[in-house]
Protein backbone atom coordinates (compact mmCIF):
# COMPACT_ATOMS: atom_id res chain seq x y z
CA UNK A 1 0.00 0.00 0.00
CA UNK A 2 1.14 3.50 -0.84
CA UNK A 3 0.39 6.47 1.37
CA UNK A 4 -3.04 5.96 2.90
CA UNK A 5 -5.65 7.54 0.66
CA UNK A 6 -9.31 7.67 1.63
CA UNK A 7 -10.79 9.49 -1.34
CA UNK A 8 -13.58 7.77 -3.25
CA UNK A 9 -11.72 8.37 -6.49
CA UNK A 10 -8.68 6.43 -5.34
CA UNK A 11 -10.85 3.70 -3.85
CA UNK A 12 -12.47 3.15 -7.23
CA UNK A 13 -9.12 3.30 -9.00
CA UNK A 14 -7.69 0.64 -6.67
CA UNK A 15 -10.86 -1.46 -6.51
CA UNK A 16 -9.60 -4.52 -8.47
CA UNK A 17 -6.30 -4.59 -6.62
CA UNK A 18 -7.98 -4.19 -3.22
CA UNK A 19 -10.57 -6.88 -3.87
CA UNK A 20 -7.91 -9.30 -5.07
CA UNK A 21 -5.61 -8.69 -2.10
CA UNK A 22 -8.54 -9.13 0.30
CA UNK A 23 -9.47 -12.54 -1.16
CA UNK A 24 -6.00 -13.98 -1.65
CA UNK A 25 -4.20 -13.93 1.67
CA UNK A 26 -0.92 -12.04 1.39
CA UNK A 27 2.19 -14.19 1.10
CA UNK A 28 5.53 -12.85 2.20
CA UNK A 29 8.91 -14.44 2.68
CA UNK A 30 11.19 -16.80 0.85
CA UNK A 31 9.97 -18.83 -2.13
CA UNK A 32 9.95 -21.82 0.23
CA UNK A 33 7.62 -20.02 2.66
CA UNK A 34 5.43 -18.88 -0.22
CA UNK A 35 5.04 -22.51 -1.41
CA UNK A 36 4.09 -23.58 2.11
CA UNK A 37 1.61 -20.70 2.41
CA UNK A 38 0.03 -21.70 -0.90
CA UNK A 39 -1.14 -24.85 0.88
CA UNK A 40 -1.80 -23.84 4.50
CA UNK A 41 -3.19 -20.43 3.52
CA UNK A 42 -5.89 -22.01 1.34
CA UNK A 43 -8.98 -23.46 2.97
CA UNK A 44 -9.40 -26.12 0.27
CA UNK A 45 -5.77 -27.22 0.37
CA UNK A 46 -4.93 -26.82 4.04
CA UNK A 47 -5.70 -30.48 4.81
CA UNK A 48 -2.33 -31.14 3.17
CA UNK A 49 0.88 -30.82 5.14
CA UNK A 50 3.22 -28.08 3.91
CA UNK A 51 5.73 -30.78 2.97
CA UNK A 52 5.10 -34.43 2.14
CA UNK A 53 7.35 -37.46 2.22
CA UNK A 54 8.50 -38.65 -1.20
CA UNK A 55 6.89 -42.03 -0.55
CA UNK A 56 3.44 -40.39 -0.51
CA UNK A 57 3.99 -39.28 -4.10
CA UNK A 58 4.90 -42.72 -5.46
CA UNK A 59 1.95 -43.67 -7.66
CA UNK A 60 3.02 -47.31 -7.54
CA UNK A 61 2.62 -47.26 -3.76
CA UNK A 62 -0.95 -45.97 -3.38
CA UNK A 63 -2.18 -46.34 -6.99
CA UNK A 64 -4.18 -43.21 -6.14
CA UNK A 65 -7.15 -45.39 -5.19
CA UNK A 66 -8.25 -43.39 -2.14
CA UNK A 67 -8.23 -40.15 -4.11
CA UNK A 68 -10.01 -41.83 -7.02
CA UNK A 69 -12.75 -42.96 -4.60
CA UNK A 70 -13.11 -39.41 -3.29
CA UNK A 71 -13.19 -37.91 -6.78
CA UNK A 72 -15.88 -40.38 -7.85
CA UNK A 73 -17.87 -39.31 -4.78
CA UNK A 74 -17.58 -35.67 -5.87
CA UNK A 75 -18.66 -36.54 -9.43
CA UNK A 76 -21.58 -38.53 -8.00
CA UNK A 77 -22.61 -35.65 -5.72
CA UNK A 78 -22.63 -33.16 -8.61
CA UNK A 79 -24.32 -35.43 -11.16
CA UNK A 80 -26.75 -36.68 -8.50
CA UNK A 81 -27.77 -33.14 -7.57
CA UNK A 82 -28.45 -32.39 -11.25
CA UNK A 83 -30.48 -35.59 -11.56
CA UNK A 84 -32.61 -34.51 -8.58
CA UNK A 85 -34.00 -31.67 -10.73
CA UNK A 86 -35.59 -34.25 -13.02
CA UNK A 87 -36.57 -37.00 -10.59
CA UNK A 88 -39.68 -37.59 -8.51
CA UNK A 89 -39.63 -40.45 -5.99
CA UNK A 90 -43.08 -41.73 -6.98
CA UNK A 91 -43.95 -45.14 -8.38
CA UNK A 92 -46.13 -43.34 -10.92
CA UNK A 93 -43.49 -40.93 -12.15
CA UNK A 94 -40.01 -42.35 -11.48
CA UNK A 95 -39.85 -44.52 -14.58
CA UNK A 96 -41.20 -41.75 -16.81
CA UNK A 97 -38.51 -39.45 -15.42
CA UNK A 98 -35.95 -41.99 -16.62
CA UNK A 99 -37.48 -41.95 -20.10
CA UNK A 100 -37.54 -38.13 -20.07
CA UNK A 101 -33.86 -38.08 -19.14
CA UNK A 102 -33.25 -40.36 -22.09
CA UNK A 103 -35.35 -38.58 -24.73
CA UNK A 104 -36.28 -35.08 -23.51
CA UNK A 105 -33.64 -33.57 -21.22
CA UNK A 106 -30.58 -32.19 -23.03
CA UNK A 107 -27.64 -34.48 -22.29
CA UNK A 108 -29.91 -36.35 -19.86
CA UNK A 109 -28.57 -39.71 -21.07
CA UNK A 110 -24.99 -38.61 -20.46
CA UNK A 111 -25.91 -37.29 -17.02
CA UNK A 112 -27.55 -40.55 -16.02
CA UNK A 113 -24.70 -42.60 -17.49
CA UNK A 114 -22.10 -40.56 -15.57
CA UNK A 115 -23.99 -41.16 -12.32
CA UNK A 116 -24.50 -44.87 -12.95
CA UNK A 117 -20.97 -45.72 -14.08
CA UNK A 118 -19.33 -43.57 -11.38
CA UNK A 119 -21.38 -45.44 -8.79
CA UNK A 120 -20.20 -48.83 -10.04
CA UNK A 121 -16.64 -47.53 -10.31
CA UNK A 122 -16.75 -46.13 -6.77
CA UNK A 123 -17.74 -49.49 -5.25
CA UNK A 124 -14.80 -51.07 -7.08
CA UNK A 125 -12.36 -48.23 -6.24
CA UNK A 126 -13.19 -48.24 -2.53
CA UNK A 127 -12.78 -52.02 -2.38
CA UNK A 128 -9.45 -51.89 -4.24
CA UNK A 129 -8.32 -49.05 -1.95
CA UNK A 130 -9.03 -51.35 1.00
CA UNK A 131 -6.96 -54.10 -0.67
CA UNK A 132 -4.06 -51.66 -1.15
CA UNK A 133 -4.21 -50.59 2.49
CA UNK A 134 -4.20 -54.22 3.59
CA UNK A 135 -1.35 -55.38 1.36
CA UNK A 136 0.87 -52.44 2.37
CA UNK A 137 0.17 -53.03 6.07
CA UNK A 138 -1.17 -49.50 6.38
CA UNK A 139 -3.83 -50.46 8.95
CA UNK A 140 -1.23 -51.10 11.64
CA UNK A 141 -0.53 -48.81 14.59
CA UNK A 142 -1.13 -45.90 14.79
CA UNK A 143 -3.65 -46.18 11.94
CA UNK A 144 -5.99 -48.85 13.36
CA UNK A 145 -8.94 -46.54 13.90
CA UNK A 146 -8.67 -45.05 10.44
CA UNK A 147 -9.03 -48.55 9.01
CA UNK A 148 -12.27 -48.90 11.02
CA UNK A 149 -13.50 -45.56 9.62
CA UNK A 150 -12.52 -46.82 6.17
CA UNK A 151 -14.51 -50.04 6.56
CA UNK A 152 -17.50 -47.91 7.63
CA UNK A 153 -17.01 -45.85 4.47
CA UNK A 154 -17.01 -49.04 2.39
CA UNK A 155 -20.34 -50.00 3.98
CA UNK A 156 -21.69 -46.48 3.29
CA UNK A 157 -20.61 -46.82 -0.34
CA UNK A 158 -22.47 -50.14 -0.63
CA UNK A 159 -25.61 -48.69 1.04
CA UNK A 160 -25.51 -45.62 -1.19
CA UNK A 161 -25.19 -47.79 -4.28
CA UNK A 162 -27.91 -50.18 -3.12
CA UNK A 163 -30.42 -47.42 -2.25
CA UNK A 164 -29.75 -45.70 -5.58
CA UNK A 165 -30.33 -48.96 -7.44
CA UNK A 166 -34.08 -48.85 -6.73
CA UNK A 167 -34.73 -45.30 -7.90
CA UNK A 168 -35.17 -45.90 -11.69
CA UNK A 169 -38.15 -48.13 -10.77
CA UNK A 170 -37.63 -50.57 -13.64
CA UNK A 171 -37.75 -54.37 -13.49
CA UNK A 172 -33.99 -54.59 -12.83
CA UNK A 173 -34.26 -52.22 -9.86
CA UNK A 174 -37.45 -53.67 -8.42
CA UNK A 175 -36.35 -57.29 -8.37
CA UNK A 176 -32.78 -56.57 -7.30
CA UNK A 177 -34.10 -54.76 -4.22
CA UNK A 178 -36.63 -57.53 -3.64
CA UNK A 179 -33.79 -60.08 -3.65
CA UNK A 180 -31.51 -57.87 -1.54
CA UNK A 181 -34.12 -57.16 1.13
CA UNK A 182 -35.11 -60.84 1.22
CA UNK A 183 -31.50 -61.71 2.10
CA UNK A 184 -31.78 -59.37 5.11
CA UNK A 185 -34.97 -61.21 6.14
CA UNK A 186 -32.99 -64.44 6.63
CA UNK A 187 -31.56 -63.07 9.89
CA UNK A 188 -33.02 -65.05 12.80
CA UNK A 189 -35.89 -63.50 14.79
CA UNK A 190 -35.34 -59.86 13.69
CA UNK A 191 -34.85 -60.52 9.97
CA UNK A 192 -38.47 -59.88 9.02
CA UNK A 193 -38.49 -56.72 11.16
CA UNK A 194 -35.31 -55.44 9.51
CA UNK A 195 -36.89 -55.88 6.10
CA UNK A 196 -40.10 -54.18 7.26
CA UNK A 197 -38.15 -51.14 8.48
CA UNK A 198 -36.09 -51.10 5.28
CA UNK A 199 -39.08 -51.26 2.92
CA UNK A 200 -41.69 -49.53 5.06
CA UNK A 201 -43.89 -52.55 4.39
CA UNK A 202 -43.70 -56.20 3.45
CA UNK A 203 -42.88 -55.66 -0.19
CA UNK A 204 -41.18 -53.13 -2.44
CA UNK A 205 -43.61 -50.26 -3.15
CA UNK A 206 -44.13 -46.52 -2.74
CA UNK A 207 -43.01 -46.57 0.90
CA UNK A 208 -39.80 -48.38 0.00
CA UNK A 209 -39.12 -45.93 -2.83
CA UNK A 210 -39.46 -42.84 -0.65
CA UNK A 211 -37.32 -44.41 2.09
CA UNK A 212 -34.57 -45.39 -0.31
CA UNK A 213 -34.75 -41.94 -1.93
CA UNK A 214 -34.34 -40.03 1.34
CA UNK A 215 -31.54 -42.34 2.44
CA UNK A 216 -29.86 -41.99 -0.95
CA UNK A 217 -29.99 -38.21 -1.38
CA UNK A 218 -29.82 -36.95 2.20
CA UNK A 219 -28.95 -39.24 5.07
CA UNK A 220 -26.24 -41.49 3.65
CA UNK A 221 -24.35 -38.73 1.78
CA UNK A 222 -24.16 -36.66 4.98
CA UNK A 223 -22.93 -39.64 7.01
CA UNK A 224 -20.41 -40.47 4.27
CA UNK A 225 -19.16 -36.87 4.20
CA UNK A 226 -18.68 -36.78 7.97
CA UNK A 227 -16.82 -40.11 7.90
CA UNK A 228 -14.66 -38.85 5.02
CA UNK A 229 -13.80 -35.74 7.04
CA UNK A 230 -12.69 -37.93 9.94
CA UNK A 231 -10.84 -40.28 7.56
CA UNK A 232 -8.82 -37.49 5.93
CA UNK A 233 -8.14 -35.70 9.21
CA UNK A 234 -6.85 -38.93 10.73
CA UNK A 235 -4.41 -39.39 7.85
CA UNK A 236 -2.73 -36.15 8.95
CA UNK A 237 -2.92 -36.90 12.66
CA UNK A 238 -1.54 -40.42 12.24
CA UNK A 239 1.57 -39.05 10.56
CA UNK A 240 0.69 -38.89 6.89
CA UNK A 241 0.56 -41.83 4.49
CA UNK A 242 2.21 -45.02 5.71
CA UNK A 243 5.78 -45.56 4.66
CA UNK A 244 8.63 -47.89 5.52
CA UNK A 245 10.29 -47.14 8.85
CA UNK A 246 13.18 -44.68 8.53
CA UNK A 247 16.47 -46.50 8.52
CA UNK B 1 22.21 -45.09 23.93
CA UNK B 2 25.27 -45.55 26.04
CA UNK B 3 28.29 -43.50 26.92
CA UNK B 4 31.47 -44.10 25.02
CA UNK B 5 34.50 -45.20 27.04
CA UNK B 6 35.69 -42.12 28.86
CA UNK B 7 38.86 -40.63 27.46
CA UNK B 8 40.23 -37.13 27.49
CA UNK B 9 39.83 -35.86 23.94
CA UNK B 10 39.84 -32.20 24.83
CA UNK B 11 41.47 -31.68 28.22
CA UNK B 12 39.70 -29.09 30.35
CA UNK B 13 41.09 -25.61 30.01
CA UNK B 14 40.83 -23.72 33.32
CA UNK B 15 40.61 -20.44 31.35
CA UNK B 16 37.43 -21.47 29.60
CA UNK B 17 33.92 -21.67 30.97
CA UNK B 18 32.93 -24.49 28.64
CA UNK B 19 34.27 -27.91 27.83
CA UNK B 20 33.36 -31.11 26.06
CA UNK B 21 31.43 -33.23 28.55
CA UNK B 22 30.70 -36.46 26.65
CA UNK B 23 30.30 -38.00 23.24
CA UNK B 24 27.09 -40.01 22.99
CA UNK B 25 26.90 -42.99 20.67
CA UNK B 26 23.50 -43.01 18.95
CA UNK B 27 21.31 -41.32 16.35
CA UNK B 28 19.91 -37.91 17.03
CA UNK B 29 16.29 -37.27 16.14
CA UNK B 30 17.33 -35.49 12.97
CA UNK B 31 19.41 -38.28 11.41
CA UNK B 32 17.94 -39.25 8.00
CA UNK B 33 15.32 -36.57 8.50
CA UNK B 34 16.85 -33.99 6.24
CA UNK B 35 14.53 -32.10 3.90
CA UNK B 36 15.82 -34.36 1.13
CA UNK B 37 13.20 -36.95 2.10
CA UNK B 38 10.33 -34.50 1.76
CA UNK B 39 9.11 -32.17 -0.96
CA UNK B 40 6.79 -29.20 -0.71
CA UNK B 41 3.11 -30.11 -1.21
CA UNK B 42 2.70 -27.26 -3.63
CA UNK B 43 3.39 -27.92 -6.47
CA UNK B 44 4.46 -31.57 -6.21
CA UNK B 45 1.43 -33.12 -4.50
CA UNK B 46 -1.38 -30.74 -5.45
CA UNK B 47 -0.60 -30.82 -9.17
CA UNK B 48 -0.57 -34.63 -9.14
CA UNK B 49 -3.96 -34.60 -7.40
CA UNK B 50 -5.41 -32.24 -9.99
CA UNK B 51 -3.99 -34.39 -12.79
CA UNK B 52 -5.59 -37.50 -11.28
CA UNK B 53 -8.93 -35.66 -11.10
CA UNK B 54 -8.64 -34.89 -14.80
CA UNK B 55 -7.88 -38.52 -15.59
CA UNK B 56 -10.83 -39.78 -13.50
CA UNK B 57 -13.17 -37.19 -15.03
CA UNK B 58 -12.12 -37.99 -18.59
CA UNK B 59 -12.46 -41.73 -17.96
CA UNK B 60 -15.96 -41.37 -16.49
CA UNK B 61 -17.19 -39.09 -19.27
CA UNK B 62 -15.58 -41.31 -21.92
CA UNK B 63 -17.29 -44.45 -20.61
CA UNK B 64 -20.57 -42.52 -20.26
CA UNK B 65 -20.43 -41.44 -23.91
CA UNK B 66 -19.82 -45.02 -25.08
CA UNK B 67 -22.15 -47.09 -22.87
CA UNK B 68 -25.71 -46.42 -21.80
CA UNK B 69 -26.90 -47.18 -18.28
CA UNK B 70 -29.31 -50.13 -18.24
CA UNK B 71 -33.03 -49.45 -18.13
CA UNK B 72 -35.53 -52.28 -18.45
CA UNK B 73 -39.34 -52.31 -18.54
CA UNK B 74 -41.24 -50.47 -15.78
CA UNK B 75 -41.32 -52.28 -12.45
CA UNK B 76 -44.06 -54.88 -12.23
CA UNK B 77 -44.67 -56.51 -8.86
CA UNK B 78 -46.79 -59.25 -10.48
CA UNK B 79 -44.23 -60.42 -13.02
CA UNK B 80 -40.80 -61.24 -11.64
CA UNK B 81 -37.69 -61.40 -13.76
CA UNK B 82 -36.07 -64.82 -13.92
CA UNK B 83 -33.46 -64.90 -12.52
CA UNK B 84 -33.92 -61.93 -10.18
CA UNK B 85 -30.41 -60.76 -9.45
CA UNK B 86 -29.09 -58.44 -6.75
CA UNK B 87 -26.63 -55.68 -7.78
CA UNK B 88 -23.30 -57.19 -8.83
CA UNK B 89 -21.53 -56.42 -5.54
CA UNK B 90 -24.15 -58.50 -3.67
CA UNK B 91 -24.36 -61.27 -6.25
CA UNK B 92 -21.57 -63.20 -4.49
CA UNK B 93 -23.68 -63.17 -1.32
CA UNK B 94 -26.71 -64.22 -3.38
CA UNK B 95 -24.68 -67.14 -4.77
CA UNK B 96 -23.92 -68.23 -1.19
CA UNK B 97 -27.61 -67.81 -0.29
CA UNK B 98 -28.50 -70.29 -3.03
CA UNK B 99 -26.63 -72.95 -1.00
CA UNK B 100 -27.78 -71.88 2.48
CA UNK B 101 -29.94 -68.86 3.17
CA UNK B 102 -28.90 -68.40 6.79
CA UNK B 103 -25.19 -69.27 6.45
CA UNK B 104 -24.72 -67.41 3.17
CA UNK B 105 -27.03 -64.48 3.76
CA UNK B 106 -26.36 -63.67 7.41
CA UNK B 107 -23.39 -65.55 8.88
CA UNK B 108 -20.96 -65.01 5.99
CA UNK B 109 -21.59 -61.24 5.50
CA UNK B 110 -21.55 -60.64 9.27
CA UNK B 111 -18.31 -62.63 9.60
CA UNK B 112 -16.71 -60.64 6.75
CA UNK B 113 -17.72 -57.24 8.17
CA UNK B 114 -16.71 -58.12 11.74
CA UNK B 115 -13.35 -59.57 10.65
CA UNK B 116 -12.62 -56.42 8.65
CA UNK B 117 -13.59 -54.13 11.54
CA UNK B 118 -11.47 -56.02 14.07
CA UNK B 119 -8.53 -56.75 11.77
CA UNK B 120 -6.14 -54.07 13.17
CA UNK B 121 -6.84 -55.24 16.72
CA UNK B 122 -6.29 -58.91 15.89
CA UNK B 123 -3.12 -58.48 13.81
CA UNK B 124 -0.78 -56.68 16.22
CA UNK B 125 2.40 -57.62 14.35
CA UNK B 126 4.03 -54.25 13.56
CA UNK B 127 6.19 -55.66 10.75
CA UNK B 128 5.81 -54.90 7.08
CA UNK B 129 4.34 -51.38 7.10
CA UNK B 130 4.76 -49.35 3.95
CA UNK B 131 5.74 -52.18 1.62
CA UNK B 132 3.59 -54.13 -0.81
CA UNK B 133 3.35 -57.85 0.05
CA UNK B 134 5.99 -57.70 2.80
CA UNK B 135 7.78 -61.02 3.30
CA UNK B 136 7.10 -60.96 7.07
CA UNK B 137 3.34 -60.93 6.40
CA UNK B 138 3.05 -63.90 4.06
CA UNK B 139 0.31 -65.57 6.13
CA UNK B 140 -1.83 -62.40 6.35
CA UNK B 141 -1.34 -61.69 2.66
CA UNK B 142 -2.35 -65.24 1.73
CA UNK B 143 -5.50 -65.24 3.89
CA UNK B 144 -6.65 -61.89 2.48
CA UNK B 145 -5.92 -62.96 -1.10
CA UNK B 146 -7.97 -66.13 -0.63
CA UNK B 147 -10.86 -63.95 0.62
CA UNK B 148 -10.63 -61.49 -2.29
CA UNK B 149 -10.27 -64.19 -4.95
CA UNK B 150 -13.13 -66.30 -3.57
CA UNK B 151 -15.41 -63.23 -3.46
CA UNK B 152 -14.40 -62.53 -7.07
CA UNK B 153 -15.13 -66.11 -8.17
CA UNK B 154 -18.54 -66.09 -6.41
CA UNK B 155 -19.45 -62.79 -8.09
CA UNK B 156 -18.39 -64.07 -11.53
CA UNK B 157 -20.44 -67.28 -11.05
CA UNK B 158 -23.49 -65.36 -9.84
CA UNK B 159 -23.27 -62.64 -12.46
CA UNK B 160 -22.37 -64.61 -15.60
CA UNK B 161 -23.04 -68.32 -15.03
CA UNK B 162 -26.46 -68.26 -13.38
CA UNK B 163 -29.51 -68.46 -15.59
CA UNK B 164 -33.26 -68.88 -14.99
CA UNK B 165 -34.17 -70.46 -11.64
CA UNK B 166 -30.53 -69.91 -10.57
CA UNK B 167 -29.36 -72.97 -12.52
CA UNK B 168 -25.79 -73.16 -13.76
CA UNK B 169 -25.88 -71.78 -17.27
CA UNK B 170 -22.62 -71.81 -19.17
CA UNK B 171 -22.63 -68.90 -21.64
CA UNK B 172 -20.53 -70.74 -24.27
CA UNK B 173 -23.11 -73.53 -24.62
Amino acid sequence: MSATVYTIRDSIKNLPKNIRSSVVRPVEGTPEQARAAAVFGNVFLHIHPARVHENSLRFGYTLGLGLISFYLFLILAISGTLLMFYYTPSTQLAYHNMKDLEYVVSFGVILRNIHRWSAHAMVAAVFLHMCRVFYTGSYKAPREFNWVVGVSLLLMTLFLSFTGYLLPWDQLAFWAITVGSNIAAYAPWIGEKIRFVMLGGNEVGQMALIRFYVLHVALLPVVALVLMGVHFWRIRKDGGLSRPADR
Amino acid sequence: MHLVKKEEIFPRDPNKTYSLMAIVDGDSLQVDKDPGDTVSSWPHLVLRELLLFLVVGIAVVGVSLLFNAPLEEPANALHSTNPAKAPWYFVGIQELVSYSAFLGGIVAPAAIVLSLLFLPYLDRNPAGVGVWFAKERRVATTIFTVFVVSMGILIVIGQFLRGPNWTLNLPWK
